[in-house]
């Protein structure tokens, strides 16, 4: 699973670490970019989507991802130092540093705060804190009474470590260390009214109207809700997976000083990147068979787009919210040019590369 | 009798921990400032002085002023408020399942000592209730989100609270975590929102707030000492004076510390006006344990609405069981005449709620 273990960067992708080519215009960049893949619902079609950039202004997000990964995850061990009563930093850690954690919330979040011109270290705390409210609702979805996942990222769960009860207080103690890391370590050359508004969306996010509501829809369909009707089935990848990137790409807009026009477009961009993960993730699992994202780093959606629209209907879902993304890059792109890259990056890599390396494991 | 020597440790102790600034205090830059040391506590022979008077002549003058003060409508006008406050800050919207279950455990009732503390020390340093009622509500969202996962069947297992059936019993443990979850989300999300409070407030003071309830509900806080609890239940050995109170400090009084430390922030307090409301926040939260721990020695069943003896037969440690029911009264009075003391510097005039609110959990008979 690609936002599970290592980072996957499959060869064949024209990722390469040549420079931009200045002359290149942006418009043309956009245009020139093939993006459109025709929804005949045969999985190839997917795999000969050609990259948002072309070629020729190919971004090396990995390098770009992976020297941001050891960054975050030098603050997040700071941020969690063990203390008395030992068991519960213990615990936190477990969840929060687990090694090949792919920190793809908080990459967006930095590169949409450098992308609109602010500083990195702005939208580094908050970084941080959009990954340890992540472990907390996963450290809770993992529970017993809830999915009862025993592995997690490859190694046991949390509760299977630590037990359920420090479990519990390991992800009830995550939510408030996450607000306090962003006021406590977020540089003052960031506004309070721009903190409040930052942890006034992260609270949102998590909250009862979206990734909690999004994980209740899912666990729950006999609820009042069926969760595997079409409508429904979407409304939980929204909440579960489109709402933590969409905060991811505002907050970092926010926090670079992003005006209203701005943080609207990457809200918008953040969440069909969020859902376009997960659709292609069930497109995936669907080709392979059997459905056992246990091991992943993410959150399990029982809900399958697949299962409920069928696979041509969910290739063409993959085309719709790529083509929502590419509309507000290309706004964002038009107004700060090459900073889009790594935004584009990510949209590229949410379609690329788990068929890549499935396909390459596969035959 | 053994308990007897033990009298000077056991305010040592008291004094030690609540002095202590790594038992308590944030790490964070900007609450550096706010670290003055605990007042000293008074030898033990003046201590048994003070007990013997019953009460300081401070105290006593303070409670004179306080005399006219109609405590217990100012209860329930401020719980009545809170009460509002909350039905509109967790409105039943879609998804309706989870926000009925958040509404279920908020709306239950009960005497929200926590917001009335949160308003009362807003208005001491002369902020007024609709100022201080969005921090005031957070704080009840989190003492039930705290409550509700404490009900858990994997945690306590209770299938009751506040005499309805508890959150789970209704609907299920998974909606119950996540409404848990959703509530304290909502905590912080609510207190940020300059939307809810009534006119311009300072987004500086508000930030300031929300690291101090942050620190006090975390894994340095209310967190902590639901885990040092866990550990000391269940073990063949007494548990130690200075692990007691580190638990009730932790446990008990650090969301109590929040409430009015925050009020106290939004409320425009100096830093010599919240310091001294923390340590009255952490004296009352511990003279709450030690009054519950003496109450259930010294009560029926019948008189405290809730099963007595219960501590003795679940090997609960105790401060009776561990300095005796005389010293443990001793350390009541001296844990209220301190809470009271810290109330001097302020304008009398605007002091009763609180004194009264010691009062009330110092004398409670349930």
């Amino acid at each position: 699973m690609a936002f599970s273990s290592t980072l996957i960067f499959s060869p064949h992708l024209p990722h390469s670490k040549l420079p931009l080519p200045p002359c290149l215009s942006r418009k043309f960049r956009f245009l020139s970019s093939p993006l459109h893949c025709a929804s005949s619902g045969a999985f190839t079609t997917l795999a000969s989507s050609s990259s948002l950039l072309s070629p020729m202004s190919s971004f090396d997000l990995r390098s770009y991802w992976t020297s941001m990964i050891s960054l975050i995850q030098s603050e997040l061990d700071a941020a969690i130092p063990i203390a008395h009563p030992e068991r519960i930093y213990k615990a936190m850690r477990y969840s929060v540093l687990s090694d090949g954690a792919k920190r793809a919330s908080p990459i967006m979040c930095i590169a949409a705060c450098e992308l609109v011109g602010g500083d990195r270290s702005a939208a580094f705390p908050t970084a941080c804190a959009l990954e340890m409210v992540h472990a907390a609702s996963l450290i809770h979805d993992d529970l017993p009474c809830m999915d009862g996942a025993p592995l997690r990222r490859g190694r046991p769960s949390n509760h299977a470590v630590f037990g359920v009860e420090i479990a519990l207080l390991a992800g009830d103690a995550l939510f408030p260390l996450a607000f306090r890391h962003i006021v406590g370590r977020t540089p003052s050359l960031v506004p309070p009214a721009t903190v409040l508004r930052v942890i006034a969306e992260i609270a949102r996010t998590v909250g009862s109207t979206g990734m909690a509501a999004g994980q209740m829809l899912d666990l729950l369909p006999d609820a009042g809700i069926q969760a595997r009707e079409p409508a429904d089935v979407m409304l939980v990848l929204e909440k579960k997976f489109g709402e933590l990137a969409e905060t991811s790409a505002l907050c970092g807009g926010l926090l670079g000083g992003a005006n209203a026009e701005e943080t609207a477009a990457l809200r918008r961009y953040g969440r069909a990147v969020g859902v376009l993960y997960e659709v292609v993730d069930d497109i995936l699992m669907e080709q392979r068979g059997a459905g056992s994202n246990g091991h992943s780093g993410k959150m399990k959606s029982n809900a399958s787009v697949v299962g409920a629209l069928g696979m041509d209907r969910a290739m063409e879902i993959v085309d719709e919210l790529k083509e929502k993304a590419k509309k507000e890059l290309k706004y964002l792109g038009d107004k700060f040019g090459d900073g889009v890259l790594p935004l584009c990056g990510f949209v590229d890599y949410a379609v690329e590369r788990g068929f890549v390396v499935e396909a390459v494991g596969r035959t | 009798m053994a308990c007897f020597t033990l009298v000077p440790s056991t305010l040592s102790g008291a004094c030690a921990l609540l002095s202590s600034p790594s038992s308590f205090r944030s790490p964070l830059p900007a609450m550096a400032a706010l670290r003055r040391p605990f007042l000293t506590y008074p030898s033990a022979a003046a201590i048994a002085k003070a007990v013997e008077k019953k009460s300081t002549p401070s105290a006593a003058a303070a409670t004179e002023v306080a005399v006219e003060f109609d405590f217990k409508g100012y209860m329930l006008g401020k719980a009545e408020s809170v009460n509002r406050a909350l039905d509109r800050a967790v409105p039943l919207t879609h998804p309706k399942l989870i926000h009925e279950a958040m509404r279920h455990c908020l709306l239950a009732g009960g005497k929200r000592v926590r917001p009335v503390l949160c308003i009362a020390a807003c208005e001491i340093v002369g902020g007024d209730e609709a100022l201080a009622m969005p921090p005031a509500c957070a704080v009840e969202m989190i003492h039930t989100m705290s409550l509700v996962h404490d009900d858990l069947p994997f945690m306590d297992n209770d299938g009751l609270r506040r005499g309805k059936p508890a959150c789970h019993v209704v609907y299920g443990e998974p909606v119950t975590v996540l409404a848990g979850d959703a509530l304290l989300a909502h905590s912080f999300g609510h207190i940020a929102d300059t939307a809810n409070y009534p006119s311009a407030v300072s987004p500086a003071l508000l930030v300031r707030a929300i690291a101090e309830l942050s620190r006090c509900i975390g894994s340095e806080g209310l967190v902590a000492g639901q885990v040092v609890d866990m550990e000391s239940t269940g073990i063949e050995e007494t548990v130690a004076l200075d692990r007691l109170e580190y638990i009730h400090l932790h446990k008990t009084a650090s969301l109590l510390e929040g409430a009015v430390v925050i009020g106290a922030i939004v409320g425009g307090g100096s830093d010599g006006e919240i310091d001294r409301l923390r340590r009255y926040a952490q004296c009352i939260g511990l003279l709450f344990q030690v009054v519950d721990d003496i109450l259930d020695v010294t009560k029926s069943s019948e008189e405290l609405g809730k099963t007595a003896g219960k501590d003795l037969v679940s090997d609960k440690t105790t401060y009776p069981k561990l300095i005796g029911l005389e010293k443990s009264r001793k350390l009541a009075e001296e844990l209220l005449r301190d809470a009271k003391s810290q109330l001097e510097g302020f304008d009398p005039a605007k002091t009763a709620p609180l004194i009264h609110l010691a009062n009330y959990i110092a004398y409670r008979q349930k």
